[in-house]
């Protein structure tokens, strides 16, 4: 079968490509799209603390100690990351703003600086990951300390790779102030995975 | 819309209604749905059971009738292209079966909360009886340390079974009483059982737990109270046979092995152990060292035909004098 | 726009090009690099982290099951576009080159028009369901007889486990997503979805999340057989196969909230000019409600799926008990999502009955806002109900009252919804059409699900039945006489608009007559067995439930042999089938406003919306209006 059989009105219309779209809503259907993404995002890290409250304040294990006699986590140096993942925030901003007025220079600084930040993030927690002393099949401690900073890295890793992306094209010569669309999604995602990990590290390591 | 429904047409709805609910209520009444109770429990869970029956049967004869009205008045002849009454909707009609369903349910929940409460209630000296689920058996510790493969409980007294698990998630249930609970590995759970008639009935394992899940079977016997205390005193059945026979039966063998001598133990999922002989002979082992390793290292030795699926912990759960009576016991029964 | 006018007919590709451009021939060699990586980097990290063995089989597995759909996705094109925006070249937005279907070829390809990737997904969606069918045969051929005869536990509970698996993540939940996918933008005044290449991407996810699961079956070692509920701690001590379990379902899952989003964003931006909320068809209605569950409730199946798999191949504890792990977390991270898929399953069912009834009966939907708000109290309740499933697991005691308070309240909605089918049929004209027979058969055996659901929501009554063959009874009434009746209701309803081609009726009828008695005879005695003591998920069982399993087993082939109809109707009528005209049910809602099938944007102008989608019977009610130079809108509502 055919999914275009006899045209509606035989030569009505010149062509059969789209008639201009008609949207019914303000919101950009990019925009929304990410911001309903990063609620399915929010669930997911959702069920990860879920799994954490279960496992530490339902289940109360090792007498009551959290983390159990032995672990120990690095609070200071994941303190010095957060400083370095929340200013890349501000340099995103920055490119984001930039970029609305016009301004192509701070563009490409910004996005290069969030990619550099960004990346020196990453590094450290996997240097921190390899000097914790402890591994994935020590308690369920080490079970939610890494579910929740690895699913945390796992989504810097996504970000990175977005803002390689947007940075090539800044680079190219893409956006404008008229069109910044790709920039404005892809910060949006970035200022997510960065107010997650605030999240994340409020809960494992200092509560 | 209610107005528009002649008063014959009600009648004709009633009457369909009627029909509906007569023969739900036949189904319901001529079919044993429900195994005989063996416990207080069991009866109140039927009482709510058939409380909610009829709120049931009440809920879908009103559907059928409407429904079977409506396809016999209204179908269409085949060359009918005409519209409907076009009625958009009635408030006063819509807050009815909103309101009604929620009464209806309201009652159940509250009948249900009250039942619930009840079959609780321990009373204040409750027979505590230790449940442990293994794969694929079950394990029940009396007060007075002795263990079985079985239940034996005393009709009329509370009875409060303390279930948990070595491996994964088993479930307890008996269908006369009525009563079922997991047994859950690490953690403890409790089941409340008023056994209210003597008899023996099945006990099953609910929880799918892995290969054997459809065999974990066991029986709960239901003895008068006077009886069940010289019982507990004499210790039990299994006292009267060798001391090997006993922890055969505290781990529940049986529920996996056919032993003739073991009374009960009639399972399949493991090799029959009254042809141990030759199944040592084929393991080209001793039989004593063949019957000990294949208690603490079960995949050694996988006898052809069956699977790899004895649970590896097992052995190790077991005190090293208690392994040795039982290693004698199958030894000789094998003999 | 000159320029389009060939667009859709991508230029043949020769020589190199072949085996560059997206297709099934650059499936086959980009599959491999992929397999490829999936060894090696497992290998690599493990070797530079200095971790042994370094080569570790179930992690590579694992990985494999990640990167090896990725290649075949990029492979088949999935990614094109993205490349190649990513790599910084220019884009056209208007790219249509991938849109529409010429001939039969154009459905093994990405496409991204939504007709082509709607019939794609019901056809895959059935071939599935006949999977999931062909498996619940064989298990009740065992079922047939106390003992063991075919087939050992083990591969019992494969079977049923990858029966329920195909049956839910391949079949149902994807079937609603394909009709929906067909009918909404057209519902709408779209031209297509708002984001059609995503579209595009999760309809090829699906095939790769079924073939997953049924790989899972054959892998040396042992399938999945820890149900579909797949419990820690048990599941984390299977064999191979259901690494591969836990990854499909992953996959289909992450299908699923793609299309949930698309549909979302698509309804939200894309309803044509008059087209408010309140004018929308009753499916759009309930497709939002569902899509908005999908969203918020699918992440937290996929972190159930990702903690047990981690039990199994790193070895964490998240629900190992010696290592501190809970292990009933798992029960309520996986029902706070299983609960609400069970409306999932049933939601845009609601929909397509709301259509076809009002369709088939000539009357207005009976209680139109009341019918869209219900759905809207479904899903809200729908989440506050997940520890019904766990009154026999050994949770905290607290909760158990307030959770059967909420799932019997869930009758209230639902009650709403019955009753205002009932009454949109009252003083109708029914044509008993084959889509208004599934939509009455539909009727009333949900009714006997959701009742029985009833008795499971009172805690003592659940108490008895949890784990016997009343769960299983309760499950097929509303799966099967709920959410699968619908879709044939659907399937038949919109088969003129999709084909062009009308099905034979008489078959279709009988179809129905068989289902719906074989479905009967099936699934009606379950509810006996069940409450006289058969647990579910048994190979064997007691002697005396011998004979009414072999009835039931009879029951169950005859049912199976009902859907050869079906199929043969379907294959029959695609071919041969009358020529259906635009709109043969006369309804009134857009998608029946255009040709049948459809021109290849849906409308050559933007439709105009008038009024309520239900005006059967008003004179001169009108929904939409076309080639009318920007009217005003009719009234405010
Ligand atoms: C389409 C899928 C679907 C739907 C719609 C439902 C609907 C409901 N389900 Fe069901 N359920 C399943 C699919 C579904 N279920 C599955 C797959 C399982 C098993 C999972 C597994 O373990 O494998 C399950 C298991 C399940 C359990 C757990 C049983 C156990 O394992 O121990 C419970 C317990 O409360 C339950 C309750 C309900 C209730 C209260 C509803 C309600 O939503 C029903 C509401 C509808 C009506 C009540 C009928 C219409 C209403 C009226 C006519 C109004 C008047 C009514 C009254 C006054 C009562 N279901
Ligand atoms: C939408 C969901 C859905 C559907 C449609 C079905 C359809 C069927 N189901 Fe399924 N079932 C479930 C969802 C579903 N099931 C779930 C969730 C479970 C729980 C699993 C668990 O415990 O983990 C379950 C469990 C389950 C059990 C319990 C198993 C157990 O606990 O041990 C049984 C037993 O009879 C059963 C039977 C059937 C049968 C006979 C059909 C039939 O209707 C199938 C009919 C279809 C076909 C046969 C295929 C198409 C036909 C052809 C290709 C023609 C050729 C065939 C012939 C000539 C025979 N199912
Ligand atoms: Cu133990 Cu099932
Ligand atoms: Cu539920």
């Amino acid at each position: 079968m055919s999914s275009h059989a006899e045209p509606h009105e035989p030569g009505a219309f010149e062509h059969h490509g789209p008639p201009p779209i008609h949207y019914s809503s303000r919101v950009s259907p990019a925009v929304l799209g990410m911001f309903l993404f990063i609620a399915s995002e929010i669930m997911l890290f959702g069920a990860f603390f879920t799994v954490y409250f279960f496992d530490r304040v339902v289940n109360k294990p090792f007498n009551g100690h959290w983390p159990p006699e032995g672990f120990h986590r690095p609070v200071y140096v994941a303190l010095i990351n957060t400083l370095i993942l929340v200013s890349s925030s501000a340099t995103m901003h920055w490119a984001d703003t930039s970029i609305k007025k016009g301004n192509r220079a701070g563009l490409q600084a910004g996005l290069v600086l969030t990619l550099c930040l960004g990346a020196t993030f990453l590094a450290t927690q996997v240097i921190e990951y390899h000097r914790l002393g402890f591994a994935t099949k020590d308690t369920s401690f080490a079970s939610t300390f890494f579910g929740l900073t690895g699913l945390h890295g796992a989504h810097v890793f996504v970000g990175l790779t977005i803002l390689l992306v947007m940075t090539i094209r800044a680079f190219r010569g893409h956006f404008s102030p008229e069109h910044h669309h790709g920039v404005e999604i892809g910060g949006i995602y970035w200022h997510f995975v960065d107010v997650m990990w605030i999240v994340v590290y409020v809960t494992v390591y200092l509560l | 819309m209610l107005r528009r429904v002649r008063r014959g047409s009600i009648f004709q709805l009633l009457g369909f209604a009627a029909i509906a609910a007569v023969i739900t209520s036949l189904v319901a009444v001529l079919v044993p749905w429900l195994p005989n109770p063996a416990s207080d429990e069991a009866k109140r869970i039927h009482f709510v059971y058939w409380f909610t029956t009829v709120i049931c049967i009440g809920v879908f004869a009103a559907v059928a009738a409407v429904m079977t009205y409506s396809v016999i008045k209204f179908r269409a002849r085949p060359d009918d292209d005409s519209d409907g009454a076009p009625i958009h909707g009635h408030t006063k009609l819509e807050i009815i079966w909103t309101a009604i369903p929620a009464v209806l349910v309201t009652a159940i929940s509250i009948v249900s909360a009250i039942v619930l409460a009840q079959n609780s209630r321990t009373g204040s000296h409750p027979l505590v009886v230790k449940v442990v689920a293994v794969q694929f058996a079950w394990k029940f510790t009396y007060p007075n340390g002795k263990s079985y493969g079985y239940l034996t409980l005393p009709k009329g007294r509370h009875v409060k079974l303390d279930l948990t698990a070595n491996d994964v998630i088993h479930s307890f249930w008996s269908p006369e009483l009525s009563q079922k609970q997991d047994a859950v590995p690490g953690q403890h759970t409790s089941l409340v059982i008023t056994p209210s008639r003597t008899g023996t009935f099945p006990v099953i394992c609910t929880e799918l737990c892995g290969l054997g899940h459809a065999l974990m079977r066991s029986h709960v016997t239901i003895i008068p109270a006077a009886k069940f205390d010289t019982w507990m005193k004499a210790g039990g059945q299994a006292a009267s046979g060798p001391p090997g026979l006993a922890v055969f039966q505290e781990n529940g063998c049986g529920g996996c092995h056919t032993l003739k001598a073991a009374p009960g133990a009639n399972g399949t999922i493991g090799p029959d152990l009254d042809k141990l002989k030759q199944e040592a002979a084929r393991a080209h082992q001793p039989l004593a060292a063949f019957i000990k390793e294949s208690i603490l290292k079960p995949s050694a030795y996988i006898e052809p035909g069956y699977r790899d699926a004895m649970p590896p912990t097992l052995g190790a759960s077991i005190p090293a004098g208690k392994l040795t009576q039982l290693v004698q016991y199958l030894e000789q029964s094998a003999k | 726009m000159t320029e389009l006018h060939e667009h859709h007919t991508a230029p043949a590709r020769t020589g190199i090009r072949r085996l560059t451009g997206p297709g099934w021939l650059r499936v086959l060699w980009v599959t491999p690099i992929f397999f490829g990586i999936g060894v090696g980097l497992p290998v690599l990290i493990r070797w530079l982290a200095h971790w042994h063995p370094v080569w570790k089989g179930s992690v590579i597995l694992t990985v494999e099951l990640v990167t090896v759909p990725l290649g075949f996705l990029v492979g088949i094109g999935g990614f094109d576009y993205w490349a190649h925006y990513a790599s910084g070249r220019p884009t056209v937005e208007d790219d249509h080159s991938s849109h529409g279907a010429k001939s039969w070829r154009d459905y093994f390809r990405v496409n991204t028009d939504h007709k082509v990737i709607g019939i794609q997904y019901v056809v895959t969606t059935i071939i599935f369901f006949c999977i999931g069918g062909l498996l619940a045969m064989l298990f009740r051929a065992e079922l047939a007889q106390p003992g063991d005869q075919y087939f050992n536990p083990q591969t019992f509970n494969v079977l049923v486990s990858n029966h329920a698996a195909l049956m839910i993540f391949l079949f149902v939940i994807p079937a609603f997503a394909g009709l929906g996918n067909y009918v909404i933008p057209l519902m709408l005044g779209a031209a297509d979805m708002a984001f059609p290449r995503l579209n595009a991407l999760s309809f090829w996810l699906l095939p790769m999340a079924g073939l997953m699961l049924v790989a899972g079956m054959v892998t040396p070692g042992g399938g999945p057989s820890a149900g579909w509920t797949c419990y820690a701690p048990l599941c984390s001590h299977q064999p191979l196969g259901q690494v591969f379990f836990n990854m499909g379902v992953q996959w289909a899952g992450a299908s699923s909230i793609m299309t949930a989003l698309n549909f979302l964003v698509t309804i939200i931006t894309m309803r044509a000019p008059g087209m408010t909320f309140w004018r929308m068809p009753l499916l759009v209605w309930a497709n939002f409600t569902t899509s908005l569950l999908v969203v918020i409730a699918t992440p937290f199946i996929a972190g159930s799926q990702f903690f047990v798999m981690f039990d199994r191949v790193l070895h964490t504890h998240f629900f190992e008990p010696g290592g501190g792990g809970y292990v009933l977390g798992y029960q309520h991270i996986f029902w706070f999502y299983s609960h609400p898929a069970v409306y999932i399953m049933m939601l845009p069912g609601f929909g397509i009955i709301s259509e076809v009834i009002a369709v088939m009966s000539r009357k207005p939907v009976f209680g139109y806002r009341l019918m869209a708000l219900s759905l809207m109290a479904i899903l809200v309740l729908g989440f506050s109900v997940w520890a019904h499933h766990m009154f026999v697991a050994g949770m905290a005691g607290w909760l158990r009252v307030p959770m059967m308070v909420t799932s019997m309240v869930i009758a209230v909605p639902t009650g709403i919804k019955i009753f205002s089918w009932l009454a949109t049929m009252w003083e109708g004209r029914i044509h008993f059409t084959t889509p208004m027979l599934f939509a009455l058969g539909f009727l009333s055996m949900f009714v006997i699900g959701g009742l029985s659901g009833i008795y499971l929501a009172s805690v003592p009554i659940d108490i008895h039945a949890s784990d016997t063959y009343f769960i299983v009874a309760h499950i097929h009434y509303v799966l099967f006489g709920g959410s699968v009746f619908t879709i044939f209701a659907g399937i038949y309803y919109w088969f003129p608009k999709m084909t062009g081609r009308m099905y034979d009726e008489r078959l279709g009828k009988l179809h129905f007559w068989l289902t719906f008695i074989g479905f009967n005879l099936t699934f009606f005695p379950m509810h006996y067995i069940g409450l006289q003591g058969m647990p579910r998920r048994v190979a064997d069982y007691a002697g005396r439930f011998a004979d009414i399993n072999l009835f039931i087993s009879i029951a169950s082939f005859g049912l199976g042999a009902s859907t050869l109809v079906f199929l043969y109707n379907m294959a029959k009528s695609w071919k041969h089938g009358e020529p259906a005209g635009g709109n043969p049910w006369r309804a009134l809602t857009l998608e029946w406003q255009v040709s049948s099938p459809p021109p290849i944007f849906n409308f050559d102008e933007i439709p105009q919306v008038v009024g309520h989608p239900y005006e059967y019977g008003v004179p001169g009610a009108k929904h939409a209006i076309f080639g009318a130079p920007k009217p005003e809108p009719v009234g405010t509502d």
